[in-house]
């Protein structure tokens, strides 16, 4: 082959590489730039970025907004912490949902909608996830980022060859060291996902926050789903919380959390913080490791023939009927009404930290879905639009 | 620190956008195994270091 023959094909393979790159990342580039609109409520305070309450992640992904909602009235505060590990969209989705409706008569909300940014701007690698769910409205179609568990590396990197968590010094696998539910207290000269963590804790310490509820979804072949998980000073509140729940509405279980497991909101802001911590888990299909394809569809829904099948056999620590899955407004749902008792339950035990709160409930999310509650930006007040 | 860890972090960066160029040269300048199966790997293996160091992934 003659060096001018040569040249071409080595030309033509480079820019057909490139063209590959191109077109293979557009949905990478898609996920990275998109962002979510809400729109807050009539309760709605004021908007202020995470570095507010600590400088260390001002300028980053991570500086994230925080919502207050405040009532004027003297009483508790309440803080809800959403989309800590993005892949599971119960979360975000249930303080968009809070943040729209939210109607406060006593106390202060603070709403954090996505605590890692920067996990729902990437795919789970080698999860093969959609990038986006859509969620039906009567105005149309809102689209959210699926994320995944830990800081994208384009903010933070490399990983250690083991993650020490501070102040215990335990070691943590080495991708802990980006996972947001693993670097609590936080660190303020540690890596980005620690001082994101102490820049929650700040703000917790300095608004004295009187409880924080940390949003999470479950695999159902783990333990501890459809639980609180709770710091040992909200033991009873957390108890008396399931069994109303479990009687009146769906099941719910209590846990303590462990003393001997580091870096988890319940754990370490109970710890390090005067506020009340509890983490709530919602059963989802989608994140377990033995269901069928990873599709938008099971997202929404969580039907899954290979789940019923572990479900037959014992196999699930939650109930499941492939009939009717775990919708994304079931789970939502759950969210809503986990918190909403929790809150009202820290107002039985403390009256002097009482929050007079209201948001849909489960019943109405799971008579009308989560799509009823959303507004629409077009039609709304520009001062209550926010691009999350 | 978190200059230290920011520079390193850059770092890796930067080693991608090196890494990337050094494919690039290597697919048009090398004078050992010049057949297509090599020049099709030096052109794929760009890739994932072009997106890196663009910041894309």
């Amino acid at each position: 082959m003659s060096e001018r023959a040569l040249v071409a094909r080595r030309v033509a393979l480079l820019a057909a590489s490139l063209v590959v790159m191109v077109v293979g990342s557009t949905d990478i580039r898609a996920l990275r730039a998109y962002r979510e609109t809400v729109v807050v409520s009539e309760a709605f305070t004021r908007q202020v970025p995470l570095s507010t309450y600590f400088d260390g992640v001002r300028g980053t992904l991570m500086d994230v907004p925080v919502f207050l909602f405040d009532s004027g009235v003297p009483g508790g505060s309440v803080l809800i912490l959403g989309g800590a590990h993005a892949y599971e969209p119960a979360s975000p989705m249930m303080a968009y949902v809070v943040m729209e409706n939210i109607a406060v008569t006593k106390g202060r909300v603070f709403v954090i909608a996505r605590a890692n940014m920067s996990a729902s701007t990437l795919g789970m690698l080698g999860n093969a996830y959609p990038p986006f769910f859509r969620v039906k409205t009567p105005w149309g179609e809102a689209k959210y980022r699926i994320g995944d568990r830990e800081t994208n590396p384009l903010e933070q990197w490399p990983d250690p060859f083991t993650f020490v968590h501070y102040p215990s010094t335990q070691n943590l696998a080495y991708q802990d060291s980006r996972n947001l539910n693993r670097t609590f207290p936080g660190r303020p000269a540690g890596n980005l996902t620690e001082r994101t963590s102490f820049a929650i804790s700040e703000l917790i310490r300095r608004e004295r926050i009187d409880m924080t509820i940390d949003v999470h979804e479950a695999s159902m072949g783990y333990p501890v789903v459809s639980t609180y998980v709770c710091h040992e000073r909200a033991e009873e509140m957390c108890m008396m919380a399931a069994m109303m729940l479990s009687a009146e509405q769906f099941p719910m279980k209590t846990e303590n959390s462990p003393k001997s497991l580091r870096g988890l909101t319940h754990r370490e802001i109970g710890d390090f913080t005067e506020s009340l911590a509890v983490l709530m888990e919602t059963p989802e299909p989608f994140i377990d490791k033995f269901v069928g394809p990873m599709t938008e569809a099971l997202m929404l829904t969580g039907r899954d023939e290979f789940m019923q099948t572990a479900a037959d056999r014992g196999l699930l620590y939650a109930d499941y009927d492939m009939k009717t899955g775990a919708t994304l407004d079931y789970r939502v749902g759950r969210h809503l009404g986990g918190a909403a008792e929790i809150i009202k339950q820290m107002g039985e035990f403390y009256p002097e930290k009482a929050v007079g709160v209201s948001w849909p409930t489960y019943a109405d999310v799971m008579e009308k879905g989560i799509g009823a509650f959303l507004h629409d930006p077009g039609k709304a007040p520009r001062e209550r639009v926010f691009r999350h | 620190m978190i200059l230290l860890q920011t520079l390193i972090h850059q770092t890796y960066f930067l080693m991608s956008a090196v890494i990337a160029v050094l494919l690039v040269t290597r697919l048009f300048r090398r004078k050992s195994r010049p057949g297509l199966a090599y020049d099709i790997v030096y052109a794929y293996t760009i890739i994932p270091f072009v997106l890196r160091a663009l910041h894309i992934k």
